[in-house]
């Protein structure tokens, strides 16, 4: 169970009431569909679409129980985004029927979708930051007015409401921009379950809720999803997280290639038994531990000497060529700052940091591009430039490679960017010369690794570096990590992703507090250390943390 | 449709039917020599000021006084030849020293200062604009009487005024700088995404400035070509500033579009006069730039945020799974 996520949050809220167990164990394949004993909040019959020559959803089949939560997973590519935009209305199927609480839906109308109950929370929330909650909850349309004027005291009292039916606890007068990541998506869910709007809601459907939430808000999420549940409304939760997927849902669809390979109860599923219903012939995932560790005398190539920005305070480590260093902690405790501090993108307030021995100077990433260091942001937006194409994209951070007097060579880019796409195995292997942000979002950050590995950077500084992408995907980024530090560099992680940092990293530095608290070697390098050193309880130096030897006892109980 | 490149040459195809249309219309008027040279030249000054604010759109920011530094410049160039007797080359290079003085300062307010582009060079412009009477004296100066100085733009080679050929050349320089030049790339890296590309270590700060400042250069060379063509004007440049922008945004739309482009740009620039010289020679009405320049603008953003490839791409980019990064145009650079 050392693979469950490391979240307890939700261990306290109630089994909704109302959702029919389902009926059959795992393991009996797709005859039986999960959740027949109840009321079908959605039912769907031989959905499909093709976009030209490409088949982006073979018939389908589903069902969905009232109140019950159904995950629907696969891999970038597989068909979900297809099967969510028919539900929505945004494509038209070439065949099919859905009906949405027994009710027949006209498919192709987003207004029919919105009318029949079908709501949509997607990865980008769509909300306003400066303003207030209530604002976002109905400024698109429905404030309560009295002779053309907005009700305050109405709007107030409806938006406790319309949140409190979504579960969150918030005063509705606060700036969406103070909210946490979670409050916010909790905001999104209510404004999607509004009363107001419209009728009945029946269906909610969660696009990758908690892909930019940090760790430890995915369980506050998971709590909203199941009070939203007890209101009889049935949830397509879609997620490339496994662990959440067995942790919220009663049942789980799987697409693989747009065909449904199973839909299955979760009750008998675990970890592994999900993966390989996802990834068909298996993913190799990597491990650092089938990797031999640098020697001890190995060059030191990244030092970092009392580093302090933002919320790091005095933070000092070294990594050795060949090694791969994680960096875990909870949101606030400085890891999301210390790979941005260490390469210039945030300011340095004081510390130094070293690479092969040259001190580098702060608060510029073109001092740390020139010194060796490469910087993968958490967050695509600010690592895609939109408006330029894959080849653009990729060839950015070292443009006079490929100059020829008197220009860049583009021939010479494009075949060194097919040797890329090669390398990586990027699809559209044909779209080189397309913009980069039409790419999937695994294919993206791919090229994004391409676009440092390209430098040869002697050190590799990768923030979330698989955050929203399939479990293929990882893993061969997870593959080109290690390859890197066997070639001769070395790299450092940070990650909400503690199964990552166990898979690719031969060190964890745990931070809390701005400080690394903790470093965790070897065997200790497991969830349950790693939770109890983020947050610090009980055992308070390393050497109590790094000592717990059963990383089944901690974890979660849900 | 793409076959026939309708979309990227859509101007072309206009043009073309301008002709053909005005051609027929009044073959005597239209048809002729002097009409190609008329346009050719009297749009080279416009087409200037098109490349001139490329230069800071493709960096992600608008300069708005490149107006207001043609009026300066081609003040400065007049009144130090005419009222002082200086030196052409000289006058020449201090009204030109004007404008990169200009740029570097929009760039200072921009960069250092922080200030949004629009602003600061709205400011700027306003505040140019009262240097320019300050150094006019308020009253309009006159052409300095010198061949030179009028051959420097008017002399004519094989038919058209020399002012064509220097707009070729400057067109040349730049499509070479922003096409084919780590420095281009990097500007248009700028404009799509500065924070993606401060990140890739480029110094968005520097090119931001340096943008601003070509394009007041540009502007200033702009002006003294102007003053050489047609004589100093207190207020032309300020009835420039819209056309190149439209210009340029239509430009936009034609041959990789998307994308701010020095060709594009031209081919913008000659297909409007010439439906408006096309228009002006069958109805005779005065109105009618005012007119074209307005709709063209309004016109060619629309096509721009509309054209298929846009909005192929938005919708490629929403489809993607795991948050495909979104169109995000901020035109203010981040310091570095």
């Amino acid at each position: 169970m050392s693979d469950h996520f490391p979240m307890s949050a939700v261990s306290d809220v109630a089994e909704p009431g109302n959702v029919a167990e389902p009926g059959n164990v795992a393991g009996q394949g797709n005859a039986a569909e999960p959740g027949e004993a109840g009321e079908a909040a959605l039912e769907v019959h031989g959905l499909c679409k093709t976009f030209g020559a490409t088949r982006a959803l073979l018939p389908l089949d589903l069902r969905v129980g009232r109140g019950e939560v159904h995950a629907l997973v696969g891999e970038n590519g597989s068909g979900k985004s297809t099967f969510i935009k028919l539900l929505s209305g945004y494509h038209k199927p070439d065949a099919g029927e859905v009906l949405v609480g027994g009710h027949q839906l006209a498919l192709g109308s987003a207004a029919a979708s919105h009318a029949a109950g079908c709501r949509f929370v997607h990865q980008d929330l769509g909300l306003i930051a400066s303003e207030t909650v209530l604002d976002n909850l109905y400024a698109g349309n429905g404030y309560p007015t009295a002779f053309g004027t907005v009700n305050g005291r109405v709007a107030r009292k409806l938006a406790a409401e319309d949140l409190a039916r979504a579960g969150v606890d918030l005063d509705p007068r606060r700036v969406v921009g103070t909210l946490s990541p979670a409050e916010q998506t909790g905001v999104a869910i209510a404004r999607a379950l509004r009363r107001s709007d419209g009728g009945g809601p029946q269906l909610l459907v969660l696009d990758e809720p908690t892909a930019r939430l940090p760790d430890r808000e995915v369980g506050v999420l998971l709590a909203l999803v199941r009070s939203v549940t007890k209101a009889g409304v049935a949830v397509i939760y879609v997620s490339h997280r496994i662990d959440e997927v067995l942790e919220v849902a009663e049942s789980v669809s799987v697409l693989r290639d747009g065909r449904k390979v199973a839909s299955r109860p979760v009750a008998g599923l675990d970890h592994a038994s999900l993966v390989a219903l996802l990834a068909g012939d298996g993913v190799e995932e990597a491990d650092v531990s089938t990797h031999v560790p640098p020697p001890p005398d190995a060059p030191v190539l990244l030092a970092v000497d009392k580093l302090t920005s933002g919320r790091l305070r005095e933070v000092s480590f070294e990594v050795r060529q060949g090694e791969v260093v994680g960096i875990a902690g909870i949101t606030g405790s400085g890891r999301e700052t210390v790979l941005a501090a260490i390469f210039g993108g945030e300011p340095r307030e004081a510390g130094q940091v070293t690479v092969a021995g040259q001190p580098v100077r702060g608060g510029r990433p073109d001092y740390g591009v020139a010194a060796g260091l490469a910087y993968l942001p958490p967050d695509r937006r600010s690592a895609v430039v939109s408006g330029q194409t894959a080849r653009e994209n990729l060839v950015l951070a070292k443009l006079r490679v490929h100059w020829r007097w008197p220009k860049i060579s583009r021939r010479a880019e494009r075949s060194e960017t097919r040797t890329w796409f090669s390398r990586l195995n990027v699809r559209p292997v044909t779209g080189i010369e397309q913009p980069l942000s039409s790419f999937s979002g695994g294919n993206q950050q791919k090229i994004l690794f391409g676009k440092w590995l390209r430098l040869d950077p002697k050190v590799l500084l990768l923030d979330e570096p698989t955050q929203g992408v399939d479990i293929a995907t990882k893993a061969a980024l997870h593959k080109e990590i290690l390859a890197a530090a066997d070639a001769g560099a070395c790299a450092v992680v940070s990650s909400s992703d503690a199964g990552e940092l166990i898979a690719v990293c031969h060190r964890i530095l745990v931070m809390r507090d701005g400080r690394i608290a903790v470093t965790l070697i070897g065997k200790d390098r497991t969830m349950a250390n790693m939770t109890r050193a983020s947050l610090g309880t009980g055992a308070e130096n390393a050497g109590n943390a790094a000592s717990a030897d059963n990383p089944a006892s901690a974890g979660n109980a849900a | 449709m793409s076959r026939l490149g309708l979309d990227r040459f859509s101007a072309l195809y206009l043009g073309a039917a301008f002709i053909i249309m005005f051609g027929i219309w009044t073959p005597h008027l239209f048809l002729t020599m002097s009409t190609v040279d008329t346009i050719a030249s009297s749009q080279a000054i416009g087409a200037m000021l098109g490349i001139a604010v490329i230069v800071p759109l493709a960096t992600g920011v608008f300069d708005l006084s490149i107006g207001a530094v043609v009026n300066l410049t081609a003040v400065i160039a007049a009144v130090l030849m005419q009222q002082h007797n200086w030196n052409m080359w000289a006058a020449i290079a201090v009204a030109v020293a004007a404008g990169i003085i200009i740029g570097v300062v929009n760039g200072f307010i921009v960069v250092r200062l922080r200030v949004s582009a629009f602003i600061a060079t709205l400011g700027t412009a306003t505040i140019i604009g009262a240097v320019q009477t300050i150094v006019a004296n308020q009253t309009q100066p006159l052409q300095p009487n010198s061949t030179l100085w009028q051959n420097l733009t008017q002399y004519e080679v094989g038919g058209f005024q020399v002012i064509v050929f220097y707009l070729l050349a400057i067109a040349l320089f730049f499509w070479w700088l922003l096409d084919h030049t780590p420095m281009g790339r990097q500007l248009y890296a700028v404009g799509g995404n500065p924070e993606a590309a401060r990140l890739s270590g480029i110094n968005v700060a520097k090119w931001t400035w340096v943008s601003l400042i070509i394009s007041a250069t540009l502007s200033g060379v702009a002006g003294v070509l102007y003053c050489s063509l047609s004589g100093p004007s207190l207020t032309f440049g300020s009835a420039l500033l819209l056309p190149a922008y439209a210009a340029a945004f239509l430009g936009s739309t034609q041959l990789r579009p998307g994308r701010f482009n020095i060709w594009g740009t031209i081919i913008a620039v000659y297909v409007l006069a010439t439906g408006i010289q096309g228009l002006q020679y069958v109805t005779g009405v005065q109105w009618l730039g005012d007119m074209f320049n307005g709709v063209a603008l309004v016109v060619a953003v629309a096509f721009a945020a509309l054209s298929p490839g846009l909005k192929s791409r938005r919708k490629r980019a929403a489809e993607a799974d795991g948050g495909a990064a979104q169109e995000k145009k901020t035109p203010e650079p981040v310091a570095g």
